[in-house]
């Protein structure tokens, strides 16, 4: 991995943002999965539907940490 | 069911077809509406699917406010959506209103400097990169703070998102106000070298759907 800076386009930029904050931001709704294998329901989950950048997710980890 | 947007339950959103290739669906509650298309397959947030969601949330939002829905959320039938309509649109509805007339501006800065004294430590040595870390961290804040404040009169709330380099921030402004935060931050970029500031959209408010979410002045 570099640390080179990298100069974007405008354009690029715009897009790059623009895609980060459709999966990073965003109203996030609760909902229920059913995992199942070969047709068959396993497990039954409630939870919240949550995708988002995998820094995020550090972030919340580490905050989880600190204040746990 | 895919998930789009919630506008309010009185919007009336084009007709549109969806990443499925199927009508937009509008399913209406008492205050607000989500807006879905029939969906049976997951979907993954790859970079095609992902800028085909946003143009959908783009064009939505030319026509009515809206409170973007993190892609990709799907719920199994209109009364799971309905439910979840049903449970949340009081909210939804106070946020749509407080969001009336108000775009998500992103404000990029990156210090070509501080990247350079990142990527020069000559020998390794811990104790110069944890130096250097921490200069740029330093610059980092003072960055931040520096731009706030100089957008912090157009701006209703700000928020600092994740950079692979330099510095990013989320701002909240109304839509008469963009062109003059365009221009402040341009004046501010040539007033100091060295530095590259960039301004993109006005996008649909992504970054600031829920009180919960929002960092405020």
């Amino acid at each position: 991995m570099s640390d080179a800076p990298q100069r974007w386009s405008d354009e690029q930029v715009a897009l790059v943002d623009l895609i980060d904050r459709v999966i990073g931001g965003g109203v996030v709704i609760s909902g229920d999965v059913v995992l199942g294998v070969a047709g068959v329901d396993l497990v039954y989950l409630g939870l919240r539907l949550v995708l988002a950048p995998a820094h995020e997710v550090e972030q919340s980890v580490a905050l989880g940490r600190r204040s746990g | 069911m895919l998930l789009y947007a919630v506008v309010p339950a009185d919007a009336v959103p084009p007709d549109k077809r969806g990443l499925n290739d199927r009508n937009l669906e509008t399913i209406r509650g008492g205050l607000a509406a989500v807006i879905v298309e029939e969906s049976s397959e997951g979907l993954r947030p790859t970079g095609d699917e992902s800028r085909a969601f946003a143009e959908i949330i783009c064009d939505l939002a030319t026509t009515t406010s809206v409170l973007p829905i993190r892609f990709p959320t799907m719920l199994p039938t209109r009364s799971a959506v309905l439910a979840e309509l049903q449970a949340n649109e009081a909210a939804w509805r106070r946020r749509l209103t407080e969001l009336d007339g108000l775009a998500e501006v992103v404000i990029h800065v990156q210090e070509a400097e501080a990247v350079h004294e990142l990527s020069s430590v000559p020998d390794g040595s811990g104790t110069a990169y944890l130096l250097n870390r921490a200069t740029a961290i330093h610059r980092r804040e003072a960055s931040v703070a520096e731009i706030s404040e100089l957008v912090r009169a157009l701006t209703r709330e700000i928020k600092v998102l994740h950079p692979r380099q330099g510095v990013r921030l989320a701002c909240l402004v109304a839509d008469a106000d963009v062109p003059q935060l365009r221009d402040a931050v341009s004046a501010w970029q040539e007033a100091r070298s060295g530095r590259q500031a960039l301004v993109s959209g006005p996008w649909p408010v992504f970054s600031f759907v829920g009180d919960r979410e929002t960092v405020s002045k």
